[in-house]
Order: C-alpha cells, then structure tokens, then sequence
C-alpha cells in the first residue's frame, strides 16, 4: 500500500492543539486510507480521503461538520470527531499534490472483527451472539432514524462485530445525512441497495436504509444473501448488468411465501435452508413484509423498532436442546424439535415478567424493558441473568445484576434476600419480589419427555 | 453453542496474466521489476481475496516470448500462490498468448457460473506474431467478453494501439474517460498499477463496492465498473529520481 501520510511522523493540522502522531496505515477502501494516529496519548482512527473522492462529492465537508455537530446517536457508531487539514508547515509531508482532507473517529478496538469474516465462516460466535449483533444493528438504526438522519451506505464492510459478546461497530458514518435533505454523492452498495435506489428511481434515505438493514440482517441470521436463489443461479456470468436485473428489474425473495420463482438450491444455497427454519415466525414475518409487499413499496418495510421488538422477543424465546446443547428459539405453547438434532425439545421453565416472559436456559436475561412498558428494548443493562449451577448445570439459578436486594418466596410461602451479586436456585422459587417489578417462576405444565 | 457450520455459496473468479517475457524486457530491470511487482502484490491481493467470500479467486499466468506457455497453469487461490521469476528471451508471441487463454475461458474447462474473469495483459513492445488472429480467438469466447481486460503497457516502446485493441474501444461515457493502456515508465509505477489490478478491481469483480452517483450504474461496455486509479503517491524514497525506461 502506498500511504498518503508519512507513517510515524508528527504532522500539525488546523485547529488541532497538539501535533498529531501517525502511528500506522490500517487499511485503504475506495474513498480513501484509515491510520492509526496519537493525540495527547489518546489512540484515535484517521481516515485521509482521496483528492478524487472529495472531487465527486461537494457536499461531503459541509455533511461532515454537521455530524461532529450533532453528535453520535449512540456509542456503536464510530462517529467522526473532528475534520482535519493539514496545516501549511505539515502540508508537504503529505505525499499528495492536490488539497485533501480527513476526519478522527475512535479506534476500533482489536477484539472487534469486520462482519464479513463472520459471513465466510470463519468466526467462532454462537446464535445469541448473532442476534444480540442484530439487536444492536437495529437499535443502532433506530437511534439515527429518530435523530431525523439516514446512513445511505449500509453493507457488511462497514460493520464489526465482537463474536464473544455479540457487540457491534458502526464505521464510515461519513454518508451520513438528514433524511431527505442532502443529496450527497453515495447511492448504496450493490446486493444491499433498495431496488428503487438501484434502478436510479430515488436517492438514498430512510426508507432504503430499512431494505439494506433487512438484507445485513438476513445476511448475519442466515449467512445468505436474501435474493440469491435459482434466479441466481440461472445467471451464467454474475456481473453489472445481472446484479441490475436480480436486485432491482426483478427482485424476488428466496423465500417470499407466494413467489416461488427464486426458492434456494438445495445444494448451492444450502445455507439459507438450513438457518431460516432456525428463527421463529414472527422474525420470519418480518423479513417477508420488507422482501415482498415492500420490496415495491418502501414505506411498507420493516421499522427498526419492530425489528428491536422481535429481536429481543426472539433471544427471550431462547432456550438449549437437552439432546445436543444447541441454541434453539421456541414458539409459545407448541411443543417442538430442536433445529439441529431433532431431539423433541421439553416445555421450558418460564420466568412471567409485567411485558412479556423469558425462558429459563442459560445466558438469557431479564431487562428493565421486561418489566416496564414504557421503557424501549435495551439489552445494555441487564437485571438479572439465568445462570447454570457451577456443580450440576441442569439446576438453573438466577442472578442478581441489579443494584438492590431481592426477595425471593418459596413455594411454602418462605422468602429470602437475594443481595445484587448473589444468585438464587430457581428450583424451589415460585416468585422473585424485585424493586423493578415481579418476577414469576413458570413451570412446565406437560410432563417433560422422557431422555 | 456455535453457529450452524454453514459456507456462504461463492463463485470463481479467473484472474490471468499475460506476461511479455521477450528479450528486451531484459532490458532496464523490467523483467525483475514485473517479478517484483507481482510477488510485492501477492499479500494484498490475498486480503482482498479473504474480504470477499463471495468469490473464490483463482490465479494463473502465461508467459509469451517464442512462444506462449503457461507460467502458472492450474488456477491456483491467491494465498498458495508462489511467484517463480519469468526469465526474458526471445521475440513477442503475443497472438499466441491469446489464443492460449481463449482455449482456457472456453466452458469446459471453465465453470457453468462464474464471476467476470478479470485478464491483465503487460507488455514492452510490439506482437510479432498474428496479433489480430489471436484476438479474434479470444473475444469468439463468451468468458472473455465478459472479463475486466486491463492492459499495462511498460516503457515507450509499447505498442498503446495493441494493447487498446485489446481491453476494447469504450466511447468515452459523461463524466469519465474512455479506457486507455495504463502507461508504466517506472519501477513504481508498474507496482502501483499491478496492485490496483490485484486488490481494487479484483475486489470491484468479486463483490460490489460503494457506488457514487458519477459511476454509471449501467456501464456500457456492461461488466464491471472500474474503482478509480490510485492517486499518484510522491514517493520519498525517489531522491535520485525513478529509472525510466
Ligand atoms: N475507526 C476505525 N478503526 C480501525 N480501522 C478502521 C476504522 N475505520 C475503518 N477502518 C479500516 O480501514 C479500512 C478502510 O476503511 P473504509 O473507511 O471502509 O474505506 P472505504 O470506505 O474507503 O472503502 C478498512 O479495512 C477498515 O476496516
Ligand atoms: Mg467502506
């Protein structure tokens, strides 16, 4: 890579106090290069753009200064911070003629891997992970649509993912813009584009940003590509001309339930047949809504806050497989076989919350959503959360994460303290008193099958 | 529990060169610097390949002096990929080259679906053979119609009006010049070019990049639209001034 900054030089910029450090070039994309650079001890990102990005796209400064203005909507974006240029002495150390300029944004910290290596395969992460990632991915969304902006650029090369606890990072926030206000130069990335974006009817906004969420929602859920079926396979050469024609002339989802032209290949596809039966129905009917009447009609997509509201339904629902230990999300009432091994899976131990109820298997957790109706879906502060007995992990327990005591009622009307910190075996318990609201403990009423 | 061991489904991408191992490019360094250019360009490419699940790229070379050999036959993925050094000698088999790769893009052995092959074509002089016949052969093949065809023309000695005859005549579109040879007169240039060949427009072929509303969304000659050149980087080190050949 040929660097435009002179790595590990100091360079001074306008407006910048202290001299800026280069520490490293990170990586180079279309619009520009991203280093590692130093301020005052503090390890930040800088991304340098390229004299011929700035050329195509006038409005990109003045959209800049208006989101470090504005702020982050939350902290999984990694938001511009400053706009730099270099200041008259610096200017020749930068190895490139014309006048360019770059913005600060927090470093990506390393435990955090770009999106695509988890649709590779090649990330260790489990399917709360996953879904938590999504949660996030909408709450992110949610968070910059009600702040009136739209992202315009949404695509798995701007996510990064952190596979232990399902975190997220949001980067090249620079298309940012309110909705409908700026027409900057960004139209979308092909495969995640809004057909109506891609067939050159509208300009990026909201509406388009619900489409390309769907699309890196199903891609993260399935490890597909939601329009990719025979359609595609049909396609000899896959190049401009057939990505127009498969993802805006004739869009059809692989698994829209009355068009059944672009169904998966049992063999090419294998991969959506395998996880889409993984997700309960209303996440399924979601991606439908969005993928078929809206697919025409974007003001009929999915909302980020209904994707919020199944997503963290869907994590509640979540329960293990006592046959293979697989993550499964079950339906109410029906009785069901694991995904994996097809092992018929037991009615679940339920804890009853005021709005909603959450399945006792280890690793789920109770919100302050769960209990106050008010309170949007947020998985950032955890209540209480199941854990496994450290000696025999079938006794299932829970955790106290909240800041105050808990009294816990047997069900021979006995009820003891439960200190934040302290977990409580669930086995005996017939309800939970918590400052947050009850917590009731729901048994299976068929007889679990015989193992 | 680990998510289900599922593999994205992926294409192949051809990527070929057709390097020009005729005895001048004995000449100046340029043979070891087209070696140096693409061994230096491996990595990258490799991360590009990784970046891109969507596609599995596969690398072969020919080499044309006397004749037209394979330099690497098997298409081989980038990140196994050893470079042996092309040894120059002989006069400009080009029209031979390109006959040897038309066979290659024919389907069988290609594959049914595929992504555009992308074909970079490099050379110092002019074709001593029969240019023309040899690219007749080439775009008959539906495979090769399709493909990025770059073409890298080393020193001033290249024929530009070969080289253009074979990535095409493209009308000039709004906004954007029509396609030329990219002209290498340095050893730095020739290894900017083979890196953009190898990482921006593999990466361009392979999965769709950011569009911007100055890239035409139907491009004319209907493949792939071409990321844009890198920036001339001034490079520090070229004190002396580079060689030019
Ligand atoms: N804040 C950041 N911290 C660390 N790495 C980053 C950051 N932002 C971008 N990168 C990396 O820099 C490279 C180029 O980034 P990107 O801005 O996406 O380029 P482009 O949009 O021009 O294609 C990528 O490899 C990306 O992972
Ligand atoms: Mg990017």
């Amino acid at each position: 890579m040929s660097w435009i900054l002179p790595e590990g030089a100091s360079l001074d910029f306008e407006g910048l106090a202290a001299p800026l450090q280069i520490i490293r070039g990170l990586g180079g994309g279309t619009q520009g290069q991203v280093y590692e650079v130093e301020l005052e001890g503090e390890r930040l990102a800088l991304k340098w753009y390229l004299p011929a990005c700035i050329a195509r796209d006038g409005g990109l400064e003045r959209r800049l200064i208006a989101s470090i203005r504005a702020t982050a909507p939350n902290e999984d974006f990694l938001w511009p911070i400053a706009l730099l240029r270099a200041s008259p002495a610096s200017r020749p150390l930068i190895r490139i003629r014309q006048e360019s300029f770059g913005y600060l944004m927090p470093l990506r910290p390393p435990a955090y891997v770009g999106a695509c290596e988890h649709a590779a395969g090649r990330l260790a992460i489990g399917l709360r992970q996953v879904l938590r990632a999504c949660f996030g991915l909408a709450d992110a969304f949610h968070a910059l649509h009600l702040a009136g902006l739209c992202y315009k650029d949404v695509s798995l090369g701007n996510l990064f993912l952190e596979p232990g606890s399902g975190g997220i990072l949001i980067c090249d926030n620079d298309n940012v813009a309110v909705d409908g206000a700026d027409h900057g130069a960004v139209l979308g990335t092909p495969g995640f584009m809004a057909p109506e974006v891609l067939l050159g009817q509208t300009r990026p906004g909201a509406d388009s940003d619900l489409f390309s969420l769907a699309v890196l929602l199903f891609r993260l859920l399935t490890r597909h590509d939601p329009l990719k079926g025979q359609m595609e396979l049909a396609i000899r050469c896959l190049d401009e001309p057939a990505r127009r024609r498969l993802c805006g002339e004739d869009p059809v989802f692989i698994f829209d339930p009355v068009d059944d032209r672009n169904r998966p290949d049992p063999i090419e596809h294998a991969a959506a047949l395998i996880t889409w039966p993984i997700y309960p129905r209303p996440l399924q009917a979601l991606f439908e809504q969005t993928f078929c009447r809206g697919m025409k009609q974007p003001s009929r997509r999915a909302l980020t806050g209904q994707w919020k509201q199944e997503l963290a339904r869907t994590l509640d629902r979540r329960a293990l497989c006592p046959a293979c230990g697989q993550e499964n999300f079950q339906a109410s009432g029906a009785p069901a076989l694991c995904w994996s091994c097809g092992a018929p899976l037991p009615e679940p131990m339920k804890l009853m919350l005021p709005h909603g109820s959450v399945l006792a298997a280890p690793d789920n957790e109770l919100h302050p959503h769960h209990f106050d109706a008010l309170a949007g879906e947020d998985l950032r502060r955890p209540l209480a959360r199941v854990v496994a007995h450290p000696q025999d992990p079938r006794r299932l327990g829970l955790r106290n994460l909240s800041a105050s005591a808990w009294s816990a009622e047997t069900h021979d009307g006995r009820s003891q303290p439960v200190q934040p910190g302290e977990s409580c075996s669930l086995a005996a318990l017939a309800r939970i008193q918590s400052p947050a609201g009850p917590i009731a403990v729901q048994r299976p009423t068929r007889p679990s099958p015989a193992t | 529990m680990p998510f289900p061991d599922v593999k994205l489904a992926n294409r192949p991408l051809h990527f070929l060169y057709l390097c020009d191992c005729s005895g001048s490019m004995a000449a100046s360094g340029k043979m070891q610097a087209l070696n140096q250019a693409i061994r230096q360009s491996l990595p990258g490419m490799a991360a590009v390949a990784r970046d891109n699940p969507e596609a599995r790229v596969l690398v072969r070379a020919v080499r044309f002096a006397d004749h037209a050999a394979w330099h690497i036959e098997t298409p081989t993925p980038v990140d196994q990929l050893e470079w042996r050094d092309l040894q120059a000698g002989g006069i400009t088999a080009m029209g031979e080259a390109l006959k040897l790769v038309a066979a290659a893009l024919q389907t069988p052995p290609m594959e049914v679906r595929a992504l555009p092959p992308v074909l970079v074509l490099i050379s110092d002089g002019q074709p001593t053979d029969d240019f023309a016949a040899g690219l007749e052969a080439l775009l008959r093949v539906p495979w090769a119609q399709k493909a990025v065809r770059l073409a890298i023309a080393l020193g001033h000695d290249a024929d530009l009006e070969v080289l253009q005859r074979f990535i095409g005549t493209e009308p000039a579109t709004a906004g954007r010049s029509p396609r030329r040879p990219l002209q290498a007169s340095n050893a730095t240039s020739l290894a900017q070019y083979i890196q953009w060949a190898s990482t921006a427009v593999v990466g361009a072929a392979s999965m769709p990049a950011s569009r911007v509303s100055e890239t035409p969304l139907e491009p004319a000659a209907g493949n792939i639209p071409l990321p844009d050149l890198p920036p001339t980087v001034l490079d520090p080190t070229d004190d002396v001034g580079p060689l030019v050949w």
